[in-house]
């Protein structure tokens, strides 16, 4: 086969019956990027601007236009969209245009069902391109954000934790500023609350700042007593531990998910329920993609509207092959009026392609 | 063809400076067309042509390689492009036209010293308020990269190209990035310097342009140049 047939075979398997080819124009607004990913993806975004000032983007990816003209079409639930085109993204390790194709499940009624249906497409796509043993990493948002909730801490940290998940330094340096905190500065000290906030307002409007457009004195002043609060170990030890020993955990399912149990038994909370899930998820990545799986309890995207779980196929050139996983919370992000469960996955073409021919 | 071309400022302080630093080094650098003209000359070595730019320019330039060696601000080879610092290699750090590139936030922000502290506020923002944080600068690329070091994903960047140091008051941004060299203004609008907010100690350098034509003629005569100067050697 040549590149071209192969392509052409992708494209086939991509528009499959049931499946709407979805063609997003390549010059959208970056608003919505911005919106749900903030300045992080901004960097990576190729970004020109109208001659009236609007702002423009060369699409970065297919899933969010798709939800985006799923939401303002109202189109009908349950619905399959396939995808294959030029996506752009600024980056260090390659051209900043390269293919992208895809599949995108909305509102399916069976999860699983709907995971099964991405993992074949998957798989038809691995196999297409003759990928030899493909290593999958799986990672699950849901056993992590079940394992925080069981963690013995005050609720305003949990947000700012979730926060840093997928970004493994950044949450290391959080967890040791909560064993370690820093010293609060010096300032009103030993004031309640409404007193602060008085000493911070009359701050505030002598340097000529709105007292409600950003932010407001009682705020500042409620996190500044929490970082005092802080210093006498306000987060326990025993939580920080856990939550490192469990983002520790990576290796072969079998080995995992015991580190986990033992993990759960040793702390006595209850992730019986999510963790079965997560077992019967890890069989079906194993099952439909007859390939090594790994289960990376520290892997996510850092997007907050990825739910469930999350996977990548690496082939022996060890590059990302295909990434995929489920995002229920995304389309009630763009505007839809509930939860709408969805799950996909994008394949890297170009280097698809680098595995048949490296 | 051994003729190498050097950017100097065109204007300002920062012109005189540079103009000094050769002229010490016995290269005096001539004007035959006047104090406005954009050509300059050094009678002392003729195969370096000198050409008068804005320092953003002689920062974009060496980047693109289409001069060869100038003078300009450090923080605008940050600036001027994410990947800017490795296309370029400084070979003297001059002295002047010292800034640094700063994170401050309202004094008024009595909880917020330290980076890790902005970390914890930008993960709260958009619950509390609606949006995302928002950052005034007119650096881009260093506001994004010092963030990122810091894990913090949740903000946006105001662009702002003028009085940066009014958009806390003026509610255009929530806090600032700025270039500062003794702080008095930040503070003079009721901004402070958060502790470990220092992104990057800027002052003016003599600077290689990596993607610059560097054949033997050309090297030639950079490295006469360097050594009159004492700056170190390239490549």
């Amino acid at each position: 086969m040549t590149p071209a047939t192969r392509r052409a075979s992708l494209a086939a398997l991509i528009s499959s019956p049931g499946v709407t080819l979805a063609a997003p124009p390549i010059l959208i607004p970056p608003a919505a990027y911005f919106d749900l990913a903030g300045e992080e993806l901004g960097a990576r975004m190729i970004l020109t601007q109208g001659t009236n000032g609007d702002e423009f983007c060369l699409r970065p990816d297919f899933t969010l236009p798709i939800a985006i003209e799923h939401i303002a079409a109202g189109a009908e639930t349950p619905a399959a969209y396939g995808y294959l085109g030029p996506v752009f993204r600024q980056r260090a390790d390659g051209p900043a245009q390269f293919d992208q194709g895809g599949l995108e499940l909305l509102a399916l009624p069976d999860a699983d069902a709907a995971l099964d249906r991405v993992i074949a497409f998957a798989r038809a796509v691995t196999n297409l391109y003759s990928v030899v043993g493909p290593n999958i990493r799986m990672g699950d948002i849901d056993l992590f954000e079940t394992v925080l909730d069981a963690c013995d801490m005050p609720d305003v940290w949990r947000p700012r934790i979730r926060a840093r998940f997928g970004h493994p330094q950044a949450m290391a340096a959080l967890l040791d500023r909560l064993e370690n905190p820093k010293s609060p500065s010096a300032g009103p000290a030993g004031l309640p609350q409404t007193d602060i906030a008085e000493w911070v307002r009359e701050l505030m409007l002598t340097n000529g700042l709105s007292l409600t457009e950003s932010r407001t004195p009682e705020e500042i002043a409620q996190r500044y007593l929490e970082k005092q609060a802080l210093e006498a170990a306000h987060v326990p030890a025993r939580a920080i531990a856990l939550l490192r020993d469990y983002l520790a955990i990576s290796g072969p399912i079998e080995t995992a998910l015991a580190a986990v149990e033992n993990l759960a038994a040793a702390t006595g909370i209850d992730l019986s329920k999510t963790l079965a899930v997560t077992a019967r998820r890890l069989a079906q990545l194993r099952d439909g993609l007859a390939g090594e799986v790994l289960f990376d309890a520290g892997f996510s995207p850092r997007l907050d509207y990825y739910t469930g779980i999350t996977f990548e196929v690496t082939g022996a050139g060890g590059s990302v092959l295909v990434s995929g996983g489920q995002y229920d919370r995304l389309l009630r992000r763009l505007g839809a009026p509930e939860d709408i469960p969805a799950v996909g996955c994008a394949v890297w073409v170009d280097r698809l392609e680098n595995e048949v021919n490296p | 063809m051994s003729a190498i071309t050097l950017a100097l400022p065109s204007k300002g302080r920062i012109q005189e400076e540079a103009i000094a630093v050769f002229e010490t080094a016995g290269l005096p650098i001539g004007r035959p067309g006047g104090a406005r003209s954009y050509l300059g000359e050094m009678a002392a070595m003729p195969d370096v042509t000198v050409r008068f730019l804005s320092a953003s320019e002689i920062a974009r330039e060496l980047i693109r390689g289409t001069i060869d060696i100038g003078v300009t601000g450090e923080d605008l080879i940050h600036e001027t492009a994410e990947s800017g610092p490795a296309q370029v290699e400084i070979v003297k750090r001059l002295g002047f036209g010292r800034a640094d590139a700063v994170v401050a936030v309202p004094d008024s922000w009595i909880d917020v010293t330290h980076m890790a502290d902005l970390s914890d506020v930008a993960a709260d923002f958009r619950a509390r308020h609606g949006r995302w944080l928002r950052v005034a600068t007119k650096f881009v690329n260093l506001t994004r990269r010092h963030f990122a070091c810091h894990g913090i994903a949740e903000y946006r960047i105001v662009e702002s190209l003028g009085a940066t140091e009014a958009a806390p008051a003026s509610g255009a941004a929530d806090l600032v990035v700025d270039i500062t060299s003794t702080g008095s203004t930040l503070k003079a609008n009721g901004l402070r310097v958060l502790e470990d907010g220092v992104m990057l100690k800027s002052e003016s350098v003599l600077t290689i342009a990596r993607n610059a034509d560097w054949h033997t003629g050309k090297l030639a005569t950079l490295d006469r140049l360097l050594g009159v100067l004492g700056a170190s050697k390239f490549p």
